[in-house]
């Protein structure tokens, strides 16, 4: 299924950053990378980083800055009317 | 500046019943969705059980396949057993038993119908009543003067004054947060569901699934899955707390879409995935923090879905509800503090959402213990239960011998499931029976009596020379 994820969500352009990482708090843990169902995030040199094409493919779970312990990322929400869309939700 | 009696920051189930019986009370309240209409960042989708039908009857009546053309209503579930080699071992289909009180739940368990149908639906109830709908809105802030919570400021900076918000806004709430109610959950308060929904043709699940809306698949390989069944497609899902995953969520929910079993389904069913998605939820033994001066939290927000399954929009319905009879007294007689609104909690806990919450720390901790733990539970589990299920189904010995060798079995896992039984299962009935059962299950006394029940069990005979 894994390869097949392309063309299974759909986004509104749009919208600012809305997922924010302070790399000088990130302890490299990977959970984050560990958590994203679609792979946004990557650890080089100990420190997490997300896609830069993350707004076109962040389902706006949340789950990376609930599961980062030293807060380091901070995920808020994209502007309102953009972003992901679900039809079948 | 914009002034509302009633500011609700989202419009899901919780919200909009909050600002449709707000509304019809005659307060002036506007409610904001940060999508472009309601519904459509969401992904629960979603049972709606009997139960909605029998508390919201005015509202039920009006969901018709024309508003919600996802409906699919079904009487049966099916429950699937996965054993440690990824083999369906077995599986149980059941239909609402003779006990069930309320008739109409006798004839159906759920109504599943996507979000993007019912969230627009139920916020039309809200409009229709009176209440202002802002969508492609975020709201961002709190407004506050003097340390005092008066309204909210999107993300535009634009102001909306009132004397109570309503944190409507699901697990990640802003209101939650910039009112210093929780700054974050525990990892252990939230769960992450990743969920595919594949397409079907109605045809085609009439044919193969019948009226089943339901499937659970159980497995030793994955946290328990869900299947639920729409009029055109299903979802497919599954989760656990964010403190239990050792790989991508993803990994697992795909173990179960790689099954042989489930593979040949997809075929049968000409399914094809439609859509991924994935959303988290709380998952709490007790909502708490629910309220503060001039702030409610109700649905998600508040952490109220069902300590069993985690189901959140009959709770969010049923708080939202509450909460906007209780705002109504509190603007009425002009005392919208924290202590005025501590009467949301006496009143959401005298629901049926309260008596869920009663035995709320013994479902949350079963839930944890058998779906959420496969590999320490389903691993024995499911060849327990396979033995008692299917064990007699052989014709290579005598039926008698087979019946020994299948005790034989069940009581060589009696040193996992033994533990199981009194530290998750005896908790959860002595509570929900109440003083009735509290001294027959004490534990010593259980302990005491178990393996005398155990050696009741037939051994081995040794007549005819036969073995186990």
């Amino acid at each position: 299924m894994r390869n097949q994820l392309e063309g299974l969500t759909k986004h509104i352009p749009g919208t600012a950053d809305f997922i924010k990482i302070d790399q000088s708090k990130c302890n490299g843990c990977g959970l984050c990378a560990r958590i994203c169902i679609v792979n946004l995030w990557g650890i080089k040199d100990g420190v997490a980083f997300i896609r830069d094409d993350y707004k076109e493919k962040c389902l706006e779970c949340g789950s990376c800055g609930q599961v980062c312990e030293p807060n380091a990322i901070d995920f808020s929400y994209p502007a309102g009317g953009t972003g992901i869309v679900y039809k079948q939700g | 500046m914009k002034v509302f009696d009633l500011i609700i920051v989202g419009a899901g189930p919780g919200g909009s019943m909050a600002a449709k019986v707000a509304a019809e009370e005659g307060l002036k309240v506007i409610f904001f969705e940060r999508g472009r209409k309601p519904g459509e960042k969401n992904s629960s989708g979603c049972g709606l059980g009997p139960r909605m039908f029998r508390d919201f009857p005015e509202m039920m009546k009006d969901l018709t396949p024309d508003k919600c053309p996802s409906m699919r209503a079904g009487t049966a579930s099916r429950n699937y057993f996965v054993n440690n080699d990824d083999i369906v071992a077995g599986y149980i289909m059941a239909r609402p038993t003779e006990s069930v009180s309320y008739e109409p739940a006798k004839s159906w368990i759920t109504m599943n119908v996507y979000r993007s149908e019912f969230d627009p639906w139920i916020a039309k109830f809200a409009t229709d009543a009176g209440a202002e709908l802002k969508t492609s809105t975020l709201i961002v802030d709190l407004l506050k003067e003097n340390g005092k919570i008066c309204g909210v400021i999107d993300e535009k900076g634009e102001k909306y004054r009132a004397p109570l918000v309503v944190g409507a806004d699901g697990v990640l709430s802003t209101v939650a947060q910039k009112s210093g109610l929780r700054n974050k959950w525990a990892q252990n308060q939230v769960t992450l569901v990743p969920q595919y929904d594949f397409q079907a043709s109605s045809d085609k699940i009439d044919d193969i699934m019948g009226d089943e809306t339901l499937g659970v698949w159980w497995g030793s390989n994955f946290p328990a899955s869900y299947q639920v069944f729409f009029n055109d497609g299903f979802h497919q899902g599954l989760g656990n707390w964010m403190n239990w995953w050792d790989s991508n969520p993803l990994y697992y929910l795909n173990r179960v879409i790689n099954l042989k079993y489930y593979q040949r389904l997809l075929k049968i069913l000409d399914a094809k995935p439609r859509e991924l998605q994935s959303h988290l939820l709380p998952w709490l033994q007790y909502p708490y923090n629910t309220h503060t001066d001039g702030v409610i939290l109700i649905g998600d927000a508040g952490g109220f879905p069902c300590p069993l399954e985690a189901e959140g929009i009959y709770p969010a319905m049923v708080t939202g509800k509450v909460a906007a009879e209780v705002i109504v007294d509190a603007i009425t007689s002009g005392d919208v503090s924290k202590n005025a609104l501590s009467k949301f909690d006496e009143m959401w806990q005298k629901t049926s959402v309260g008596e869920e919450f009663e035995a709320g720390e013994e479902l949350y901790n079963i839930w944890k213990a058998l779906p959420f733990s496969h590999k320490e539970t389903m691993t024995w589990f499911v060849p327990m239960f396979m033995e008692a299920l299917g064990g007699i189904y052989d014709w290579s010995q005598p039926h008698a011998k087979r019946v020994r060798q299948i005790a034989a079995a069940i009581k060589s896992y009696s040193p996992k499931a033994l533990p199981f039984m009194m530290k998750y299962v005896f908790p959860l009935v002595a509570k929900i029976f109440e003083d009735d059962l509290d001294k027959m299950m004490d534990p010593q006394k259980l302990m005491s009596v178990l393996p005398k029940i155990l050696d009741m069990l037939p051994k081995k005979k040794g007549k005819r020379g036969g073995k186990l």
